[in-house]
């Protein structure tokens, strides 16, 4: 079995399992589900495939985060755990750190945020000798809305290459329509593939595209709480 | 002169930065390098100067939290700490400092703020939080001019300045220009990475007021407590009788051994000093009932000699194990073929071949008894440590 996986039966099957290195990007419209559609990788990867996972969130607090998953009764294994939190200390929350949480300063700080990241992969990868890790960035869209896009490149540049060295996996969400095509595409060369979501006739649909040698059909799913339930293949 | 208060470095720059002057830590991605900007303020302070800093990328009140993390009280500066919001107009925020860059993104409207402070202040420190976020909101080369003229002017009113610089992928041109000509001096911020970064070091890049040698310190960031050097520890592993013992012993300024009837039943250790760069080293018996000890070593070092027999193969299955027990913590190594005085000594060449090592393992020859190899080892490994800086 892979090591990384994305824990919706369908779709896994389709692409048989994601490459160790592999950065892809998650893109969808407002409104579609693709926060809990993260969350639940990420319950997947940590109590299924034992990967540990670090997630920086731009959106909403860590606190809110692992709320989530009480409230779905999800049981996560808080060793495997670790958020960037960048929203928390500009919204002047109490902020505070612990093994799970680091605080960024704000989400133009890239740097701060890239040093918060190094420090959880040394964390797992060295010190609790977890050498299965994703990075969940959620989002893009909130530090383009900070940064320009050569300056978003640059530092997507510098982290997608450290998940190939680490032989990691990468997620990154983007809002659809939000930004220009060119910017996303741009990005895309960063990315070894996507998992796209689209809503058609108030009907959401995901496919992943680039992972395998062709992409999977598009699958009709929705969100029960903590499920994700594909309804049909089209 | 100023003192930037982190251990060694003020010694390495010969007791600080002189008036006038500009220095730029220039950090790879990833590693704690915005501490040496805040720690510099800091020092500037403790020693009774005045010091401006420059706030890029957040807002100045979560900067100062962070001088309370440290433990660095600032309360008791006022008069002598100002800081630069130029993060607050970015987001349409208001701001209750002193000096507001009114459109971040201009260069022209921070070029105004900069040579205001540079005229109205007495001689300060002025340390600038972000310059890489600078460069980002307002280009490359208009920043890049932007400095060469601050840093012209602090020059001429006596201003010491300084940057935090993070190196993002820019092109090579403005890499070469800030590691280059821009400043006076160049601190590089580097990470030990083997696969994910596990370490950090500094070392003076360029200076022109003081000698540079190669010199490199690890450090950590404490909190409270701000940046500490620590010594590293290296590994020396191989099978019994390849002479780990002697390679300590060779390469240690001082060095003792653990041992009965001449072969080492618990551990060597030594500590060497060579070219600036000074680390522990730990021998680690070769008997299998002692892996355990190689396993609970291996997981707080930085690097791993492997010393093998050249003139016995058959040992290599064993070498090969013992590499595979420090290698599962993912660090750096260096295989040592000892032993090449004695006839039969296999080459380089022939221990990668029967070991399947990769072409970037290196391999040096070493005569560890006669003190042969045992520094090209060390440097090789240091190279491998931290990158080669």
């Amino acid at each position: 079995m892979s090591d990384y996986s994305i824990g919706i039966k369908e779709l896994d099957d389709a692409i048989g399992g994601i490459k160790k290195g592999s950065n892809i990007m998650l893109i969808g419209p407002p409104m579609s589900g693709k926060e809990s559609i993260l969350k639940l990788i990420a319950y997947h990867g940590a109590v299924k495939n034992e990967n540990a996972i670090i997630t920086v969130t731009t959106r909403e607090s860590a606190t809110n985060i692992l709320e989530w998953y009480k409230e779905n009764k999800l049981n996560l294994p808080l060793s495997k755990i670790a958020i960037v939190d960048c929203v928390t200390k500009t919204l002047g929350g109490a902020a505070l750190e612990n093994e799970n949480i680091k605080i960024a300063s704000s989400p133009v700080d890239l740097t701060g945020i890239g040093v918060k990241i190094s420090q959880f992969f040394e964390d797992f990868f060295m010190k609790k000798n977890m050498r299965k890790i994703q990075l969940h960035i959620n989002s893009l869209s909130t530090i383009l809305m900070y940064s320009n896009i050569q300056t978003v490149f640059r530092f997507l540049h510098v982290f997608t290459g450290r998940i190939k060295a680490a032989g990691a996996l990468g997620i990154y969400v983007i809002e659809s329509g939000m930004h220009d095509e060119q910017a996303i595409a741009t990005l895309k060369q960063l990315f070894d593939g996507m998992i796209e979501i689209r809503i058609e006739n108030d009907k959401n649909y995901l496919r992943v595209t680039g992972l395998s040698s062709k992409p999977t059909p598009w699958f009709e799913y929705e969100i029960d709480g903590h499920n994700i339930k594909i309804i049909r293949g089209n | 002169m100023i003192e930037t208060g982190i251990p060694k470095l003020d010694k390495f720059l010969g007791g600080g930065i002189p008036r006038g002057k500009s220095l730029v830590y220039y950090s790879q991605p990833g590693v704690e390098g915005e501490i040496f900007g805040l720690q510099t303020v800091y020092g500037t302070l403790k020693t009774g100067g005045t010091c401006v800093f420059v706030v890029s990328s957040t807002i100045p009140d979560i900067v100062k939290g962070q001088f309370d993390e440290f433990g660095w009280d600032i309360s008791s500066f006022k008069d002598k700490l100002f800081f630069v919001d130029s993060y607050n107009p970015l987001i349409g925020a208001p701001s209750n400092e002193k000096y507001v860059v009114s459109n971040p993104d201009r260069i022209e409207d921070f070029h105004k703020t900069i040579m205001d402070i540079i005229k109205e202040l007495p001689p300060s420190t002025i340390v600038f939080g972000s310059l890489s976020t600078i460069m980002d909101l307002c280009g490359e080369k208009e920043t890049i001019e932007a400095v060469r003229t601050w840093n012209k002017m602090a020059m001429l009113y006596n201003h010491t300045i300084v940057y935090n610089f993070t190196a993002w992928p820019y092109s090579d041109e403005t890499l070469n220009l800030i590691k280059g000509d821009l400043f006076n001096s160049v601190i590089s911020i580097g990470g030990i990475a083997e696969r994910v970064i596990f370490g950090q070091y500094f070392g003076i890049m360029k200076s022109d007021w003081a000698e540079v040698s190669r010199k490199s310190m690890l450090f950590r960031v404490l909190r409270p407590g701000g940046i500490k050097i620590f010594i590293p520890k290296i590994l020396v592993t191989g099978p019994f009788d390849a002479g780990k013992s002697t390679f300590v012993h060779a390469l240690s300024t001082r060095a003792i051994s653990v041992d009965r009837l001449g072969t080492t039943v618990a551990m060597d250790h030594g500590h060497v000093e060579y070219k600036g760069f000074s680390a522990d080293i730990f021998g680690t018996p070769g008997q299998e009932r002692f892996d355990p000890i190689i396993k609970l070593l291996s997981g707080e070092s930085m690097g791993v000699f492997l010393i093998v027999d050249s003139t016995n193969p058959s040992d290599f299955i064993r070498a090969k194990h013992m590499l595979d027990i420090t290698k599962s913590y993912g660090l750096p190594y260096v295989v040592v073929a000892n032993k090449q005085d004695l006839p039969g000594a296999l080459t380089p060449e022939e221990i990668r071949e029967q070991f399947h090592l990769p072409e970037d393992i290196p391999i040096v020859r070493a005569v560890a008894k006669d003190k042969i190899g045992v520094y090209e080892a060390f440097e090789v490994l240091l190279d491998r440590v931290t990158g080669g800086i």
